[in-house]
């Protein structure tokens, strides 16, 4: 079989146990099969919990250009991994943590929020970060989920003028998920005047 | 011809430095599946936009960057629609064809958006991909010779979901695209038999079968159809 084709026959994440149930083959040939289809860049490995180790193939083969996107950027600097729905490159810059905690809020999404908490570990310029948050009116909810990440992980303390900025900035809506609020971090909630999505167990993702 | 690094270059440096706020638009074509390494060079870059402001800033910027637009379009375009013919900016190396919300038979709406697969920033500049089932199907709508070609390469590289297929195919008839399920039917058809591609039997079958049910009701109503290009082969269309 052409390494395209079989390559298009396995696309997906597999384990090894997977491409050998899928192909009717031995565990050993399995293995076989991902190194010769990783030589031809149809194959990225990635771990799973326990470190059980994951094939992601594609017959598409990722473009290698440019600056990771969103998804990718939260992957290599969070504790918490996402399946990209889509492919994000970045060409005219290198992306900053700063730049990735205002994109990954503008989503909406749960888990890709929950997921850039560890962000503002990463942070280097706060007054960047208030600056591009106040731009795309989410200053308040930055501000918010800064405070619900240092509840759980250790974060560069935010330095107060940026803090004071962002307390007075404004944003277009109170929530930050549609609809989700939070049951445990009303304090944080009442302070910076928007919904946060997570309750403390969400967080405990994060001690895993 | 241009190559992906000579496209990402002109996205980047011409297009992206100069705009003055967001632009989005959707890669098709050719540039699409160089995108998705399905190609190594394209003749021209086909992108889509959703609004005109957006359509007429890149224009302006390839003007500006010595990109003289084409006047004389003819050929493959409904004539009955001028929507649907593109804003043509050429150089001597490269041509650019900008579309807005419809390509050649084929109309852009938000399913074809939630399928986009690839999404690359060039600054202001967003170029989403289209994912690899509307690209056939928009290649599904012409007649020239390089994109059966293209569209067979497309099939043999990447896994197509031909359920996506049928469904956007009733879509399109719902919203107005009538001859489309035939001429996707008569391409897919001619892709199986001229290049020996694995088209699913019953995805035909299913084409053809809403194709003729479209024709049964449009009788009855007593609408016809001005289909040009299939004019002399088929008898049933006026």
């Amino acid at each position: 079989m052409e390494l395209i084709q079989l390559a298009k026959r396995l696309e997906g994440l597999q384990t090894a146990d997977s491409i050998s149930v899928n192909l009717g083959v031995g565990k050993r040939t399995a293995v076989n099969y991902v190194w010769q289809l990783r030589k031809k860049g149809y194959v990225e490995t990635v771990y799973g919990k326990r470190k059980i180790r994951m094939y992601k193939i594609s017959p598409i083969k990722p473009i290698k250009t440019g600056y990771p996107g969103l998804y990718e950027f939260l992957n290599q600097n969070s504790k918490i991994r996402i399946y990209p729905p889509y492919t994000n490159r970045i060409y005219d810059h290198k992306p900053t943590a700063e730049e990735m905690i205002v994109k990954a809020v503008q989503t909406g999404d749960f888990r890709t929020v929950l997921s850039a908490l560890n962000l503002f570990n990463k942070i280097k310029d706060w007054a960047l970060l208030s600056k591009i948050a106040k731009k795309e009116n989410i200053g308040r909810k930055i501000g918010a989920l800064y405070d619900a990440a240092r509840t759980i992980i250790r974060a560069r303390r935010i330095d107060e003028r940026t803090r004071k900025s962002l307390l007075k900035s404004e944003v277009d809506s109170k929530f930050i998920i549609k609809n989700a609020r939070t049951k445990d971090l009303n304090h944080i909630e009442k302070m910076w005047n928007v919904y946060l999505p997570f309750n403390k167990a969400d967080l405990e993702a994060y001690k895993e | 011809m241009i190559n992906l690094e000579e496209q990402i270059s002109l996205f980047k440096n011409v297009i992206g430095t100069q705009l003055k706020r967001k632009v989005e638009c959707i890669a098709i074509g050719g540039s699409a599946m160089m995108f998705y390494q399905a190609k190594n060079s394209t003749k021209d870059v086909d992108l889509v936009f959703l609004k005109k402001e957006d359509l007429e800033a890149v224009k302006e910027i390839l003007f500006n960057s010595g990109f003289n637009e084409r006047k004389n379009i003819k050929g493959i375009f409904r004539e009955d629609e001028e929507t649907s013919k593109p804003v043509m900016m050429e150089s001597p190396e490269t041509r650019f064809d900008l579309f807005l919300n419809e390509v050649i038979g084929f109309k852009i709406y938000h399913a074809t958006i939630e399928r986009l697969r690839e999404v690359h920033e060039f600054g202001k500049f967003i170029v989403k991909t289209a994912s690899p089932e509307d690209i056939l199907m928009m290649k599904g709508c012409t007649e020239r010779a390089r994109d059966r070609d293209d569209a067979a390469e497309l099939i043999k590289k990447v896994n197509i979901n031909w359920e996506i297929i049928i469904s956007e195919t009733s879509n399109q008839t719902k919203i107005g695209m009538l001859d489309f399920p035939l001429l996707l039917y008569e391409f897919l058809t001619e892709l199986k038999e001229n290049y020996k591609i694995d088209v699913p039997k019953d995805i035909t079958k299913e084409l053809l079968a809403i194709a003729e049910k479209q024709f049964k009701e449009l009788k009855k109503k007593g609408q016809l159809i001005k289909v040009t290009k299939y004019q002399k082969t088929r008898k049933f269309i006026y």
